[in-house]
């Protein structure tokens, strides 16, 4: 019996050497004639990844009317009880954790538009950059922040106390 | 009575199961057409794949194109094996070794809370969500890999034509094979 399984691991082994052999052989022979994979003629592949990418405020408020993004506020608490884009729910940058984030039950894929005050913050684009790490994937921020979204009088909203 | 009568057969049924030539060649053949069906697209389309990689957040770049290039390869070749029934032994100890890595990225995906798409039979991203559902489908696909492996017949394969096959050694030489 001892012998009989040996021998089976041993036959097998072998034989599984051999597809792997060939598999890598074919693989490669196969995308290097179609030009596909690691072949394929294209810069910056990354699969890892999907990087956050900036929206202009025409953008912005194209999401923000159609209704399928979420915007996250990446500013301080207390500039968020001030005003913030209406619906907007506030992820303050200092303190990120996104097991612990309003972020934590949010679908993947959801559009997501991250914004902090404006031109001179960066945290909008920090908190974008977790959350593609965190494995959002339509991560989106919104540069010209608060302040442009303000200066335009668009729907916003303040934290009663 | 019965519980003596349990223990003294215990392990028959499956035995006869993995001794019955009909039973044991179906379950090589659905496993085998598993693995192809599910190379055919990422053959198609390596890049494709490797995105439906990505999505898991395991790898780097470099790795998720390796995998992308090699992989769909050796499901097809596995798949290949055990429907014709060549190097079944082979093809079945790496289809074992592959769907157990493919259960451990999914559990690792549902842990993390990912909501992407398996990358299993498509590369959709809509299609073929990971989830417990996608678990019991793999842990019955290990399952059939595992009968395959231990099966004591390979009648309707190429191997029973060859010297290479364990069923070709009578029964009274497998004990003096040390």
């Amino acid at each position: 019996m001892e012998s009989e399984y040996k021998h089976r691991i041993t036959i097998a082994g072998r034989e599984a050497l051999f597809i792997i052999t060939a598999a890598v052989f074919l693989g490669f022979a196969y995308t290097a004639v179609m030009k596909k994979g690691f072949f394929l003629p294209a810069e910056g592949q990354s699969y890892g990844t999907v990087a956050p990418v900036f929206i202009s405020y025409e953008e912005a408020v194209q999401l923000f009317n159609s209704g399928d993004a979420l915007f996250v506020d990446a500013r301080h608490e207390y500039d968020y009880s001030q005003g913030h884009v209406k619906g907007a729910i506030n992820v303050p940058l200092a303190d990120f954790k996104l097991q612990k984030s309003a972020l934590s039950d949010v679908k993947r894929d959801q559009t997501i538009v991250t914004y902090c005050d404006g031109a001179e913050c960066n945290s909008s684009i920090e908190l974008a950059k977790l959350l593609s790490a965190a494995g959002f994937t339509k991560v989106k921020m919104f540069f010209g922040g608060w302040n442009e979204w303000q200066s335009h009088q668009q729907p916003s909203e303040k934290v009663n106390p | 009575m019965a519980v003596a009568s349990t223990a003294v057969g215990e392990g028959e049924p499956m035995k006869k199961l993995l001794e019955n030539d009909y039973i044991v060649a179906a379950i090589r053949i659905v496993l085998g057409f598993v693995l192809i069906i599910a190379s055919i697209d990422k053959i198609a389309d390596p890049n494709a794949f490797a995105v439906s990689i990505g999505y898991y957040r395991i790898f780097n770049t470099t790795v998720i194109l390796l995998i992308a290039t090699i992989l769909p390869w050796i499901e097809l070749l596995c798949g290949m094996s055990l429907v014709f029934g060549v190097a079944v032994r082979g093809g079945s100890l790496l289809s074992f070794f592959m769907l157990v890595v493919f259960t451990a990225a999914v559990i690792s995906g549902i842990i993390r809370g990912l909501d992407i798409s398996c990358g299993c039979f498509t590369n959709d991203p809509k299609m073929d969500k990971i989830g417990w559902a996608k678990i019991a489908e793999n842990v019955g696909l290990i399952l059939l890999s595992i009968a395959t492996y231990f099966s004591r017949t390979d009648r309707f394969s190429i191997d029973s034509r060859t010297t290479t096959s364990i069923s070709s050694i009578p029964d009274e030489r497998k004990d003096s094979l040390a």
